[in-house]
């Protein structure tokens, strides 16, 4: 696949790859996603906003600069934001892979950090070097003015120009408790919803603080995806329990969506509402109990976002899928195609697949 | 403050969270007053710090974010600290107003830059940083709490008044805008709505006429307890989702 290097969220030639529950994959337009949906799905988004998560300065015991990249967060209570679990880096910025970022200045409980007009400590390192527990000073809308105004959107080498706000804030971005863009939302507009409601299609939202995608650490990434907090509200639940109820899907936009979907999934495919931490990792073994279909990034092989995806697709699909996003010159990353997966019919069987042949629409 | 009104109860916006630009003077600073005696988590956004610390402390539990809408660079960084601070939306208030030319001059006596900053400020402010908190106002109103835009408007909107060209213009635009978009997003169930103060007895008036016999204006209190009247009228009408409500049972 190829990095796709512009931040432009519709693209009009973006492209998604379709592949059914049976494993037939089919190569569309994104512009025709809803054409995919039938009456009585429902489909659900995260609506979290992209924090400025980046956040440079200086590390007051070695005066060496620093940048910080927010990861993580315990609650998503606008009043609960002077703690956060973070990524370090040392100079230089995103331009730079973070595989050869240089090595941040050894971190200690207490070190102090001057990151902009916002003062932090280093309140503990975690399991590795790199990852700490940063605590803030100063009150909530201390914090919440410093960050908006000294942050940066994360983003990584394969986008060279600055992103902007409004680059990683899907159109329907609310509460801003993500890390990095919950990026499949950015397929969705103002339009797409109309023409879902005109379908019979529900949309509904969740809010998950999606967290940050690379450290370029093998190490660090190894821990990916970490605790993230989720919000479910009322409406989304109900909405899913009455679909359920009518035989509709329940369609994912995005990982997010499946990890607090899944991890809020009582028995018998009722939805927990309220708040939750989604800890669980998902991956080829997971048994999806509540998720019928994702609209998803394209995603590598290797990241967490891949191995979710796994869930959703026959190990013998796999192969076939990357073929066609290879053959097809699908890009990747934040910015671009998508794919669409219905959970398989007959996920890990060894059975030899007998549509092998009908692969290619 | 005077209180014949059956709706002015310190209860009656409890839990509601409202965001008002211009919010150190005029109405602005009398919504600001109206709202959080009605009960209402209230952040307000204004220019100029010393301003936006005086009226924090005046009101103590309101959120004063410092930043100036006509700036499009502002507008996220005001949308994080209201959303952050309030954990959400439900009313957001577009009061923030520029005459453009001051003293006021015909519009063939204005510079480019005068209309310019009319717009950006009286039309274009209001227009980013709605879209930028849309998603937190159709989240409420998917939930039931209702979402509400009110653009302040003015009679310069639809009447033609020498030497108003610049203001007038852009709340004709605003105007405008207001209505379109309330058509589109109705079926999310968001309103945008157009509110006419009135004359009334504001700095901004003052800055425009200062000839002004000021005991013929409208008291900004008064508007602002209009508006919040207006608010409460809306917001009732609004009704849960009785094909949502209906499946809690199963769930």
């Amino acid at each position: 696949m190829i990095a796709a290097s512009l931040p432009v969220q519709r693209p009009s030639n973006a492209k998604l790859l379709v592949v059914d529950r049976y494993g037939h994959i089919r190569h569309r337009m994104r512009s025709e996603f809803a054409e995919l949906l039938r009456p009585g799905d429902v489909v659900i988004a995260n609506d979290a906003a992209t924090l400025p998560a980046s956040l440079s300065g200086r590390h007051r015991p070695t005066g060496r600069p620093i940048e910080v990249r927010l990861a993580a967060r315990d609650s998503l209570s606008p009043h609960d934001i002077s703690r956060f679990s973070a990524v370090t880096f040392g100079a230089g910025d995103f331009r730079t892979r973070t595989e050869d970022r240089p090595k941040p200045p050894t971190l200690n409980p207490g070190d102090r950090l001057d990151l902009g007009p916002l003062r932090a400590t280093v309140a503990r390192v975690l399991n590795h070097p790199r990852f700490i527990s940063l605590q803030f000073e100063g009150l909530p809308a201390e914090i919440w003015e410093g960050l908006s105004r000294h942050g940066r959107p994360i983003q990584y080498a394969h986008l060279q120009i600055p992103l902007e706000y409004w680059d990683t804030w899907t159109p329907i971005a609310g509460l801003p408790v993500a890390f990095e863009p919950p990026s499949a939302g950015f397929a969705l507009d103002w339009r797409l919803l109309a023409s879902l409601a005109a379908r019979g299609v529900r949309f509904g939202t969740i809010t998950h603080a999606a967290g940050i995608s690379s450290t370029g650490d093998p190490e660090l990434d190894a821990l990916l995806p970490l605790n993230e907090p989720y919000r479910i509200p009322a409406s989304t639940a109900s909405m899913i329990c009455a679909a359920r109820s009518r035989r509709g899907r329940i369609i994912a936009v995005g990982t997010t969506v499946v990890r607090a979907l899944e991890h809020a999934a009582g028995l018998y495919g009722a939805v927990r509402p309220g708040e939750g931490i989604a800890t669980q990792k998902i991956g080829p073994s997971t048994r999806l109990r509540l998720v019928d279909a994702i609209l998803s990034g394209t995603h590598e092989p290797g990241t967490s976002h891949y191995e979710l995806l796994r869930a959703f697709v026959a190990q013998q699909t796999l192969p076939r899928i990357n073929k066609e996003l290879n053959a097809g010159s699908y890009r990747t990353h934040e910015f671009g195609d998508s794919v669409f997966l219905e959970k398989a019919a007959l996920r890990n069987t060894h059975l030899p697949y007998w549509n092998n042949d009908r692969s290619i629409a | 403050m005077s209180n014949g009104n059956a709706y002015s109860t310190d209860t009656q916006f409890a839990g509601l969270r409202v965001a008002i630009t211009g919010g150190t003077s005029g109405l602005g600073l009398a919504l600001v007053g109206e709202l959080l005696h009605r009960g209402a988590q209230v952040a307000f956004v204004a220019r100029r710090r010393d301003g936006v610390e005086r009226v924090r402390r005046d009101y103590p539990g309101t959120h004063g974010i410092i930043g100036d809408v006509s700036k499009k660079h502002d507008i996220h960084p005001i949308a994080i600290q209201i959303l952050g601070t309030l954990g959400g939306l439900d009313v957001l208030i577009n009061n923030a107003s520029d005459l453009g030319p001051v003293p006021l001059a015909l519009l063939a006596d204005t510079d480019c830059e005068d209309f310019e900053r009319a717009l950006a400020t009286n039309v274009l402010g209001p227009f980013r940083l709605t879209k930028a908190l849309l998603g937190s106002l159709a989240a409420s109103a998917r939930e039931g709490r209702g979402a509400l835009v009110v653009n302040v408007s003015s009679d310069a909107a639809v009447n033609a008044y020498p030497y108003w060209g610049a203001y007038g213009a852009s709340k004709a635009a605003l105007y405008h805008l207001s209505r379109i978009w309330d058509e589109e997003l109705s079926a999310q169930k968001i309103r945008i709505l157009s509110f006419d103060p009135g004359d009334m007895d504001t700095p901004l008036h003052a800055t425009a006429a200062p000839d002004a016999d000021r005991s013929t204006l409208k008291r900004p209190e008064t508007a602002a307890r209009e508006l919040g009247d207006a608010i409460a009228a809306v917001l009732s009408r609004g009704a849960p989702d009785s094909a949502v409500a209906a499946c809690e049972a199963v769930g």
